[in-house]
């Protein structure tokens, strides 16, 4: 157990290593500089810049160093955002996001989990049906478009809700959170139904039926443990999911959050602040689905770690 | 032997053989939701072909044209004419700039399909070529190609394609295009490459794939003429399935502006330009979110109604 957590530890470095290099390649290769604008500039400024960046130095001596400083855990000074440190970018904007994908993941488990379940148990109702058909809707509609319907509804129709904003904790999180939990919620349902026909049919479940434990002790015991076995491994893809829908909803609902800050980065070509962010998520991610393998092993006996 | 079977059949009816696809297409046509699905997708494809032309010939709109009359050059809702009375000219009315909104929304619908068909064929090609590779080999080699598959899997490769896009796009509307085909199938083979491969190793055990061996057929031309043609049946319904959702991820991109760019248009970005006028002029989202939904909603129930109907083993319940 404790040598297969440090092995996946220690493969997580070469993959951030590969995703960073990766990033920074491609912002490297790309024809253009975060300098360059409409306006030309003149030669000495060029230069200038280039030296208090250290564009002048070769290419490795560039990267050496961004690495460097990954490894170190200091992202850097943000081009655009002037004089502002990385890390306290990343430090400001992400309790946003984190909080975001928290409570849409939680509401997403809670009804994704409770509807899948009831319409197992009752397979081919029309509770079956409708909760399927609810799940297909939230599949197919865009987290784009429910937003703004939302917000359409709720904000300058009904004056119910603000249709934008971050204040913490607060009314505002309710459609940015409804808006992102809607894919996670359906495909959880949808994971959980057919997770928990295929346990129903098993033959341990026939025997709890048999020693005669009530019908609620069956689901909630032993059918719910191994029909939520598919819904625990989508966890881990999920967190990935979530990460690219955030981007959506901060910029539909105007969150300071991670998402919105890596789009406006990548537009101004802010380098620092697009390999911190990217760096940053796939050491989270790498770390959540570690996480993930972990839980899996103590809710299925059978997977040895 | 031979002699005392044929007399019976020989004035027997002749039996008519069903093959597996006549199966499926029968098992499909009884799906109802499938069927609509595919006739909303059919619809929408014709319309998003044929539209632009008639939408031309009949009010003179195109999806970049913008009116020169003043008076024009206003968002009016669907089926209004400029002085506010009912007319056919706008059916989803038009947008901030003037133009017409239905034209836009078919030419997203253009690009948007096509997007989601050239990008699945790339993911495709890549998916089978590394799957039926991996699991033809198998052993060791199977287990290092599919451990990478595993470890993609959790990386945060959209991000990678934002990147991507944002650096190298701009350069042309055509060029941002084939960079969305390119980049769109190369992040979405892993689910792919993973079907084919269990379908390969499963298959190259029977007896067919030794007797191709033992005829002395070239390893490649195992894998593409005896084993790929044999893993069909699931890869058309995963690619079915794979359509909606790249369709999702190029509006995604286009939504937040490094997708396709003006003037074309896709469903993604078409919304992008709503959201920003949604408090004056609702439809201008309504309009291409509703018909990308509906589209999405269709092609899903059609890939579920192919999954049934091509292997009804693995219908659940």
């Amino acid at each position: 157990m404790l040598r297969f957590v440090l092995r996946r530890l220690l493969t997580t470095i070469p993959l951030v290593l590969v995703v960073v290099s990766l990033t920074w390649g491609l912002i490297r290769l790309a024809p253009g500089n975060f300098y360059s604008g409409e306006r030309a500039i003149p030669a000495a400024i060029v230069e200038n810049i280039r030296a208090k960046y250290g564009l002048d130095r070769p290419w490795y001596v560039q990267y050496g160093r961004t690495i460097g400083n990954i490894a170190r855990g200091d992202f850097g000074i943000s081009l655009k955002y002037l004089g502002q440190p990385v890390n306290e970018i990343l430090r400001n904007s992400l309790p946003v996001s984190a909080i975001l994908g928290a409570l849409a993941y939680l509401l997403a488990l809670v009804v994704g989990v409770t509807s899948g379940m009831i319409a197992a148990t009752r397979q081919n109702s029309r509770v079956d049906y409708s909760s399927m058909a609810a799940a297909m809707v939230g599949i197919s509609v865009p987290n784009f478009v429910m937003g703004p319907v939302l917000v359409m509804i709720f904000s300058l129709t009904l004056y119910w809700l603000p249709p934008a904003r971050w204040e913490g904790f607060s009314v505002n999180l309710i459609m940015p959170v409804l808006t992102l939990s809607a894919l996670y919620m359906a495909y959880i349902a949808r994971l959980t139904r057919s997770g928990m026909l295929e346990v129903m049919r098993s033959n341990y479940i026939r025997t709890a039926r048999a020693k005669g434990l009530s019908e609620r002790q069956v689901l909630l015991r032993h059918a719910l443990r191994g029909g939520l076995l598919p819904v625990v491994s989508f966890s881990g893809p999920a967190l990935a999911f979530l990460i690219t829908g955030t981007v959506v909803v901060e910029r539909v609902f105007a969150l300071p959050g991670l998402g919105n800050y890596f789009i406006n980065a990548n537009l101004n070509r802010d380098e620092p602040l697009i390999i911190g962010i990217v760096a940053f998520t796939s050491i989270a991610i790498l770390l959540f689905n570690l996480a993930v393998d972990i839980l899996y092993g103590f809710i299925d006996p059978r997977v040895r770690l | 032997m031979a002699s005392t079977v044929a007399p019976v059949t020989a004035d027997a009816e002749p039996i008519k053989g069903t093959s597996l696809w006549q199966d499926a297409w029968r098992r499909l046509f009884r799906n109802r939701l499938a069927v609509a699905g595919l006739v909303v997708v059919s619809v929408v494809i014709v319309a998003s072909i044929l539209g632009p032309p008639i939408i031309k010939a009949t009010t003179g709109y195109t999806y970049d044209y913008i009116p020169r009359d003043v008076e024009l050059i206003k968002a009016f809702p669907p089926f209004t004419a400029p002085d506010g009375s009912f007319s056919w000219t706008h059916p989803m009315g038009t947008d901030n700039a003037g133009r017409d909104v239905l034209a836009r929304v078919l030419l997203g619908g253009r690009i948007s399909l096509m997007v989601g068909l050239i990008s699945t064929l790339v993911s495709l090609i890549i998916g089978i070529t590394y799957g039926a590779t991996a699991g033809y080999f198998g052993g060791s080699i199977d287990e290092a190609m599919m451990r990478i598959v595993d470890v993609l899997y959790a990386l945060p490769y959209m991000m990678i394609v934002i990147v991507l896009l944002a650096m190298f796009g701009g350069q042309s509307p055509f060029s941002q295009l084939i960079l969305l085909f390119v980049s769109l199938g190369a992040v979405s083979w892993l689910t792919m490459a993973r079907i084919v491969r269990g379908q390969v190793l499963s298959l190259k055990q029977q007896e067919f794939i030794l007797a191709a061996r033992a005829t002395g057929v070239s390893p490649f031309r195992i894998v593409a003429r005896h084993l790929v043609p044999n893993t069909l049946g699931p890869v058309i319904v995963y690619a079915t399935l794979t359509i909606p959702s790249v369709m999702l991820l190029e509006a995604f991109l286009s939504f937040l502006g490094v997708g396709v760019q003006a003037p074309l248009a896709s469903w993604g970005s078409l919304s992008a330009d709503g959201v920003a006028n949604i408090a004056v002029f609702p439809w201008q989202i309504l309009c291409p979110g509703v018909t990308m939904a509906l589209t999405l909603f269709s092609l899903n129930f059609l890939g579920d109604g192919l999954r049934d109907a091509l292997d009804p083993q693995m219908r659940k319940g």
